[in-house]
């Protein structure tokens, strides 16, 4: 059928004008929840115009007229099918303070990936290990420059520069962000690296856990174990889980990739993978400010077996924190979770 | 005998969006180009705000420089992930770039973006701006039907056009009192027939910007129209078109495809 286009428009006008305003209103009050006769004359005006745009698409050869309809359609569907929360949904504090008990939720309801991290990251360290063990010219290729320096030496420089340390709080903070920042900054990489179906991602944890067994060894097999140890636990015991959560975050995304479109529920899953992300910067922030803080002062200002102490304790701490805190009973939890729709 | 099947023109994508209702509308998805001037606008947005807040900073902390360089740095790094998710995820999908350069960001079913999408696609940055310059999201861009950088396709979003349009006014499409083409009337439905929507457009695109377009541009781009209408769509006898400006051509051609449908009537 051919549509007499002037006739149509003149006719239907008032029902697209009436809808318009209507939408207006509506995106201008994000807040406002609808009253039903607003949603009923909401759906009326959304079925006729939807009509029409079938027979402009069908009957009619008028682009622009059939884009208005389409913005007019679409803006109405998303309307009536999509509430956004409102400000005051979005701004309680208890919204917000909920994620320090359901990081360890999502932490323990993706373990899995974490042991797949962790196995990764031992690969890694075990070879990195190996290779300076049996082969100690390999540091060559295996360790950034910076660890290339003999570690008696190292040690040495290390002990010596500590007094320095300690009127510079100013730039041990300074240092502390930038250590902040790089670190989420590499986390989040290994974290999106999953969109690589997870080969960047452990490709990423992999050199990690390389670097890190070949300094491990080449400390102590020169006897600076308890340095070495006494110098990375205190910010390594948060530092490197979180780098294992972002690998986590990485293979828990490589396996959503690798499902079947329809197989996905992508807004828990997102939910998910944000909540991985947000614990471990929250995790980073510590490990800097120890990192800045704390780690570079050795002995004799702070004795060895203290610090080895304190990073044990801080270790101790995440652990409990990631295995027991914000678990609560099945019911409660599907009590707790609420109707899907936010 | 020409084929008549009609000849696509190479279209700009789009995403359909089948609703529950049945009812299919279609929304036309933002190209690499503005997607980058809104970026770019963006990031001078930001860098001009951090600009300014690190003046403000250094001043605060004039006293302590250590602990204003630490502010500054934590400040650059959040404001830098947080602009764009933040104003997304609040803002209906839009940055000020996007708005300005009328982009949004939604979500693939065609409802607006959520709060986590917005995150989400934001914080995947890290892996599209690889290697340098954005390099891994424009071949992502550049390789998907429907336009999305990886962060699109983990947060399952896209980005679309949002030119302003306004309610179609009561003004026939062509007030001509006399149109040759309708002596043909044969030829005239061919064309009717033949032409997709997006041809349609182009045609009273074309027409209603003659004045923006310079002369010799106006005249090589009417030129072309009228060649592709000619050859591939409804061959009109010489005789007529000989007689007819390329503009009076698209002008008749538009007439019939757009003007009063009613087949019966015919004009003059």
């Amino acid at each position: 059928m051919i549509l007499d286009l002037q006739r149509f428009q003149a006719q239907e006008r008032p029902c697209w004008m009436k809808l318009e305003s209507l939408l207006v209103q509506l995106e201008s009050r994000p807040d406002h929840r609808m009253k039903p006769a607003e949603v009923e004359l909401l759906q009326e005006l959304y079925a006729q115009t939807a009509a029409d745009l079938n027979r402009v698409t069908h009957g009619a050869l008028a682009p622009e007229l059939r884009r208005y309809l389409e913005r007019l359609v679409a803006r109405t569907y998303a309307e009536l099918y999509y509430a956004p929360p409102t400000r005051s949904e979005l701004w309680q504090p208890r919204r917000w303070l909920r994620i320090f008990a359901s990081f360890p939720e999502a932490f323990r309801r993706q373990s899995r990936y974490f042991a797949l991290a962790v196995v990764v990251t031992m690969l890694g360290c075990g070879l990195g290990g190996f290779a300076v063990r049996y082969d100690p010219a390999s540091v060559d290729v295996l360790l950034p420059a910076d660890y290339l320096r003999n570690p008696g030496l190292r040690v040495h420089e290390e002990e010596n520069e500590q007094g320095r340390h300690l009127d510079s709080a100013q730039i041990e903070a300074a240092f502390s962000a930038q250590l902040i920042t790089h670190n989420i900054q590499v986390s989040l990489l290994a974290a999106a690296l999953g969109a690589t179906f997870g080969i960047g991602t452990a490709l990423l944890l992999f050199e990690n856990g390389l670097v890190l067994g070949a300094v491990a060894v080449r400390y102590a097999q020169q006897g600076f174990g308890l340095f070495v140890t006494a110098w990375l636990l205190p910010h390594g015991a948060f530092e490197i889980p979180s780098i294992l959560i972002a690998g986590q975050a990485g293979f828990y995304l490589a396996r959503l990739m690798l499902c079947r479109r329809e197989d996905r529920n992508m807004r828990e899953s997102m939910r998910e993978w944000l909540l991985l992300i947000a614990g471990l910067a929250m995790m980073l922030v510590w490990a800097g400010l120890m990192e800045a803080f704390f780690s570079q002062r050795h002995a004799p200002v702070l004795p060895y077996g203290f610090k080895v102490a304190v990073g044990a304790a801080e270790l101790a701490l995440l652990t409990i924190y990631l295995l027991l805190i914000g678990r609560r009973d099945p019911g409660a939890k599907m009590l707790a979770n609420g109707p899907a729709r936010n | 005998m020409t084929d008549s099947r009609p000849n696509r023109l190479p279209t700009t994508a789009e995403l359909a969006v089948a609703t529950p209702e049945g009812v299919i509308f279609r929304l036309p998805l933002a190209g690499p180009a503005p997607r980058l001037y809104a970026m770019l606008l963006d990031t001078t947005i930001v860098l001009s705000a951090l600009n300014g807040l690190g003046y403000l900073v250094y001043w605060i902390f004039a006293k302590v420089p250590g602990f204003g360089a630490m502010t500054i740095t934590l400040a650059e790094f959040a404001i830098g992930f947080a602009y764009g998710a933040l104003l997304e995820g609040f803002w209906n999908g839009q940055t000020i770039g996007k708005r300005l350069f009328h982009l949004r960001v939604i979500d693939g079913s065609g409802l607006p973006l959520r709060i986590e999408q917005a995150w989400v696609r934001n914080l995947m940055r890290v892996f599209d701006v690889l290697p340098f310059a954005y390099l891994v999201g424009g071949i992502s861009v550049l390789s998907s039907p429907i336009m999305q950088r990886f962060g699109d396709r983990v947060a399952g979003t896209l980005v679309v056009r949002e030119t302003p349009l306004s309610a179609p006014t009561d003004e026939a499409p062509s007030n001509q009192k006399y149109n040759s083409f309708r002596m043909y009337p044969a030829l005239a439905m061919r064309l009717r027939r033949a032409a997709t929507p997006e041809l349609a457009g182009l045609l009273q695109d074309a027409l209603r910007r003659r004045n923006e377009l310079a002369p010799y541009a106006r005249r090589e781009v009417y030129r072309e129209l009228v060649a592709y209408l000619q050859t591939e769509i409804a061959p009109f006898p010489d005789e007529l078109v000989e007689m007819l400006s390329d503009e009076q051509y698209l002008t008749n051609a538009a007439d019939v495809l757009l003007g009063d449908q009613r087949p019966s009537r015919i004009h003059g």
